[in-house]
Order: structure tokens, then sequence, then C-alpha cells
């Protein structure tokens, strides 16, 4: 993917903040590439105009950012009540500790308190592969290969355990999980234990990485060449024909002009903002802090020598 | 139908000799049950619905009156309850006294996290606007069917109404039942029986102080209705094979019983049938967190009978080794509950306010 499109996917991003409405439980890859292509030929993107006038103005990006508040889109599991004190709750533990924005791809580094460790706490670097639930059961897996073995690692996003949560490189990928690479050759999911921490300029978006894996001989976990992966390489080296066949029978081509199954498997927008108003005040207070403490961080004073 | 009359009649000619009545007990055998006397609150609820030829405007303005007073409020005030103020009932609780209970709706389900690190999960059960609507005292109180407690005679019996509603859908008799109560005609209706000491005067309002953190409770609620179902998925058999020469016996529970002697389908042989929608209790379960301003308990495990939103309701557990040991408030919270939001916890449990769990080195 080269520049131009990067940048285009970046705009269309910002526009389709305001179409469509993205919980765990819809795909928005295949989407947003499939708008991608056909803004491609109709005309060039236009400037994203806002639909609304709010009140107080919410971050576009909170639903990326803040993906867990937004309930499961479940009619029969939803009260509004429920709903409520779990964010509460979320926002205390998120005042204990601080929740770094972080995406599926980006590679971090968990620090949480393990009575079996040998100082009774224990780091785990890998990159995020997966993120799933919404509340206070929102979780994530970590995935590194240390020692040639493959290990991943469920960590639940509120679980007081946790200690420290660090973003090592802030990007994501071009797919919304990364389970492939369990099947990916081992490089793919290596990360050094003692890796730096990349930081991004502040303001920039968030960079996608467009990196293809490549996947190791059959046989695999799963069927990856029916989920049309965009971040796979040589997947039609291991394919006989006999699986492409079976692979176009269970496509849902139709699925992406479903507007019910959309809208079932969404918050709608207008929730949404109700849902980010309540927390916003103190999500962007939390904001401010970590930028202060971050500047903190960074400023070293400068040793008087001789 | 003919013996009855001729009962009658009888009745009637030995009414004028004697005025002692013979009942016959020869006809009384395992086929006369007891006939089903619905206790007195059983009455039709809603009135019929006609079309009152109202303008649209009349039939907002009779709607937005109806929600604006009687609405459920989600937070519960008692503004609308005009009592003479119960009075507290000065009885000293001891171990053996059965305590009311109240109504609650099941609103959901998410983890806490205990000061061990440990992973919980818990229901949450809130108690919507629960008044006490009448007490019956033991000697008025007689059941059709008796519940199986012990003492019986000596239990009265508590009707609880939660979550008020606007008393022009109800029909009259229903809003009777409320009257001298001096609470607005409630939605949903219970009986608890009682130990005469822990009776309470209508008006009465109940809420989640009733129950104390650390206490275990048992709740009772209609499991989810899942229709008549198979074996597989109401028994948990394990079905048979989908491949390998299996044909049409994918999800079939096999074999049902043996030959010979026991040539017979046993009696409780799992079949399938209806599943679901059967009142089930769940014994024993802890309180771990109580919030008083939304009137929110949170309970152990996630088992609790029913859909989200379904009614539950919730007694003292009768499991001996978990019944209360320190005196609960009795016969119910009386004082005013806090307003400042601040949830009770019980002691194991981790809040979410304190700092991350790090473990001692020894």
């Amino acid at each position: 993917m080269n520049l131009s499109t990067r940048v285009m996917l970046n705009r269309l991003t910002q526009q389709c903040v305001y179409k469509r409405i993205v919980t765990f439980s819809t795909k928005t890859a295949e989407h947003v590439i499939e708008n991608q292509e056909e803004q491609k030929k109709e005309a060039p993107p236009t400037t994203p105009t806002s639909p609304v006038n709010r009140k107080t103005i919410i971050p576009a990006n909170y639903r990326f950012v803040y993906p867990e508040f937004l309930p499961d889109p479940k009619v029969e599991w939803r009260n509004l009540v429920r709903e409520k004190l779990e964010r509460l709750d979320m926002l205390d533990r998120r005042k204990q500790i601080d929740l770094p924005e972080f995406y599926v791809g980006s590679v971090l580094a968990v620090t949480s308190s393990d009575p079996h460790a040998a100082g009774k706490t224990s780091r785990f670097v890998g990159i995020c592969i997966n993120r799933d639930r919404c509340g206070l059961r929102a979780r994530f897996i970590l995935r590194n290969v240390i020692d040639h073995q493959g290990m991943e690692v469920v960590y639940e996003l509120y679980d007081p355990t946790i200690l420290k949560i660090e973003v090592l490189r802030l990007e994501k990928r071009l797919d919304d999980s990364l389970f492939y690479l369990r099947d990916a050759l081992p490089e793919y999911s290596t990360f050094d234990e003692n890796m730096e921490a990349e930081p991004l300029e502040e303001g920039a978006p968030v960079p996608v990485n467009d990196i293809k894996v490549v996947l190791r001989p059959r046989p695999w976990l799963e069927r990856w060449e029916r989920q049309n992966l965009r971040g796979v390489a040589n997947i039609d080296e291991y394919l006989k024909d006999k699986h492409r066949l079976s692979a176009a029978k269970v496509q849902k081509p139709w699925e992406k002009y479903d507007m019910m199954k959309d809208y079932r498997s969404s918050i709608p927008e207008e929730e949404q903002t109700e849902i980010f108003a309540e927390v916003h005040t103190e999500l962007h207070a939390l904001e401010l802090q970590r930028k202060r403490n971050k500047r903190k961080r960074t400023f070293i004073k400068p040793k008087q020598l001789a | 139908m003919m013996r009855s009359v001729i009962n009658q009649l009888l009745g009637l000619r030995l009414s004028g000799n004697s005025s002692v009545l013979v009942t016959q007990v020869r006809d009384k055998g395992h086929l006369s049950r007891p006939r089903l006397r619905n206790p007195q609150w059983f009455l039709r609820k809603e009135i019929t619905k006609y079309n009152d030829l109202m303008t649209a405007e009349n039939k907002q303005f009779v709607n937005e009156v109806g929600t604006n007073n009687f609405g459920v409020p989600v937070v519960i005030k008692d503004c609308l309850v005009k009592t003479a103020g119960p009075t507290a009932n000065e009885a000293v609780w001891t171990p053996n006294l059965r305590r009311c209970g109240v109504i609650a709706r099941k609103i959901g389900q998410y983890p806490l996290w205990l000061k061990n690190g440990e992973r919980i999960r818990t229901t949450l059960l809130q108690i919507v606007d629960n008044h006490v609507i009448k007490y019956i005292p033991p000697e008025e109180y007689l059941p059709a069917q008796v519940p199986t407690v012990a003492n019986l005679h000596k239990r009265g019996c508590i009707l609880v109404g939660s979550e008020t509603t606007n008393p022009a859908l109800l029909t009259k008799e229903y809003a009777g039942i409320f009257r001298n109560s001096g609470v607005l005609p409630k939605k949903n209706l219970a009986r608890f029986i009682v130990s005469p000491e822990a009776q309470l005067a209508p008006g009465t309002p109940l809420n989640v102080n009733h129950f104390r953190v650390g206490d275990f409770v048992d709740v009772r609620g209609k499991t989810v209705d899942h229709g008549f179902q198979g074996v597989v998925k109401r028994h948990g058999f394990k079905g048979m094979p989908a491949s390998h020469g299996v044909t049409k016996t994918h999800r079939r529970a096999g074999n049902i019983g043996g030959g010979g002697e026991k040539g017979r389908v046993w009696p409780g042989t799992k079949m399938p049938g209806h599943m679901g929608n059967r009142w089930r209790i769940i014994k024993g379960l802890r309180v771990w967190r109580i919030n008083t301003k939304y009137n929110v308990m949170w309970v152990q495990g996630s088992s609790v009978a029913g859909p989200t939103g379904g009614l539950v309701y919730i007694y003292d557990t009768i499991l001996p080794t978990r019944k209360n040991k320190e005196a609960p408030p009795f016969p119910t919270f009386y004082g005013e509950p806090q307003q400042d939001g601040d949830d009770v916890w019980y002691e194991q449990v981790h809040n979410f306010k304190s700092e991350s769990i790090t473990y001692e080195n020894e």
C-alpha cells in the first residue's frame, strides 16, 4: 500500500466515522476497503461535514479509542442502569491506572502482579492479536515467540492485578484480528522483550502497518482462505482448486448491503453520543493528565558536569 | 352434577330434621384433588382497552400524565407514597425468625475481583420501588396449596408490590388490593411467608438495605423458556457422530432402557420435552456489593434464573450453614438510605477506587 492510499484510508475512516458505528461485533475492515474502492471510482472524496451540532464536542475517534465503553448491542442483554454502573466502575479503575489507546497490531508490554513470579510481578511483551468483549470484561490477547515457542496471554483490561500497560509501538494492521499469526512464520510474532517504546508525534494519526505475513504450509488452525485476509502474502501458494471453490461457496457478499444486520450488531449513533457525553469529561481529564505525565517523563534535567 | 343435586336435596331434608350435615367421604380418592383456590390477590389486572374515540392530542395528554406521575422511577423516590409513617416494630431478632423478602429485577451480569486477585462473576439485581401492601396474620392466612414451611400456622404472610404503574390501566378490583395500604397500585405482587414478629405495616418501603453485604440470599426466578427441546440441548446428551456411516441419528438419545424384567421405560428417563419456564430457586448466593442509590445488589454467580430484565424474588437463605448469624436489619431497614452514591463493598472484594492488587513477598 503506497502513501496516497494510506492517506485516502485515513480520510475515509474519518468520513465513515459519521456514517457507520462500529462495535466489536461488526466487521469493519471489509467495509472500509470496499467503500474505498467504490469511492475511487466515483469521485475524489469531499471534506467530511459534521452532521449534527453537539453541545459537548466529543472526539469522533472515541469509539475506536474506547470501544469497550459501548455495550453489547444484543437487545436482550441491555439495561441502562447496569450499563451506567459498569461505566462508573470502569472510570474508577481508569483513575487508578493509565489504560492507553491501543489497537489490534500494536505492540504492548503488560506488567501484572503474579503470586507465582519471582518478584511477584511479571512483564509480558507482545503484539495485540485480538480485542473483544465490552464493559468490565473487555480483554485482549498478546502474542510473542519466546525461545522458539509461541506464547499468548489473555489479559482483561480492567483486571486490578494489572499494574501497568505500556504501548511500545502504536499502530494498526490491515485486519481486525491477527489470529493468523499463529500459522505464520515465527519471525512475524517475535518481539524483543527489552524493546524500547517508539513514541508517536502528538496528534499524528495512528499509522497502519501494511506488512503482509508469510504463512507456513498446511495444516492450519483455521481455514484462512475463507476469511478474506489482507495481511497475508502467500495464501495462494497453499490453495488447491477445491479450497478455492469451497471458499467461494461460503462467501456472503450480500452481507455488506444488509442494513438490518448492521443495525442489530451496532449501537446507534445517538446512543453512542449519549454514552460518551456521560464519560467524556472524565476521560478527557485523564488524557490531559497522561499528556502532562508524559512530558514530565521525557524532560530530563541536564546534569551539571564539572 | 346429579350427585351434587342429590346432596343438596339431602342437605335440605336433613336441615329440616336436624342441624347436623353429614359429608360424604367415600368418593374421596386419589383423583379428588384439592380444589384450586387462588390467593385473594389473583385478580384480573389489566382493563380491556376500548377505542375511546379520543383526539390524538387528548390521548397524548392522558399518556403524558400517566407516565409523568406513575412511570417506573429509576432512582426510587418515595414522593408517590402517602403512608401514615410505618411504625417501627421493636421485635428482637432470633435465628429462627423469618423475615420478609423483596421483589427485584435481574439487570445483568459483570465481573468483580476479590482482593486476592481472583475474578468472580456477579449478577446485578435491582430492587425497584418495593412497598408492603398488606400483612395477613397466621390465623387468617389459609392458602389452598400449603407451602412447605415448618410451623406453618405460626407464620403470617406479607404481600409486597413493586413498580408503581398507571392506575388508569388497571381494573377496579385489582386496584382495590391497594386501597388500605396508602400505596399507589403496583405492577408486580409477591407474597412472603414471615414470622409474626417480622410483620411490617402496610406502606413500608423495602430497599436494598434490607440485606447487608456478606449475607447469603436465595433467589427465585422463572427460567428462560426454551420451548420443546431435544435431548442434546435439554439434558446435554452427546448425540451421535456426524459421519462414519451414521444416518438419521445425530442428535437422538439412543437407548432408553433395557429388556427382560426392566422391559419398559423407567419413570424419570431423560427424554425430549419442554425446557425452561419453570420456577427455580438458587440458594446461598453471597451479596458482594450494594449500591443504595440505584438499589442494586451484586450477587454471586451467573446462574440466577430468568432473562435480563426478568423478575426475581430474594429471600434470606435457608441453608443452615449460611443462615444469618448476626442480626440483620429486623424486621426491615427503617433508616434513610445514604444518598452520596458510595457503594458498600464486602471486605474481600476489590474496590475499583483502590489501587491495583500487589502480592507481598513472604
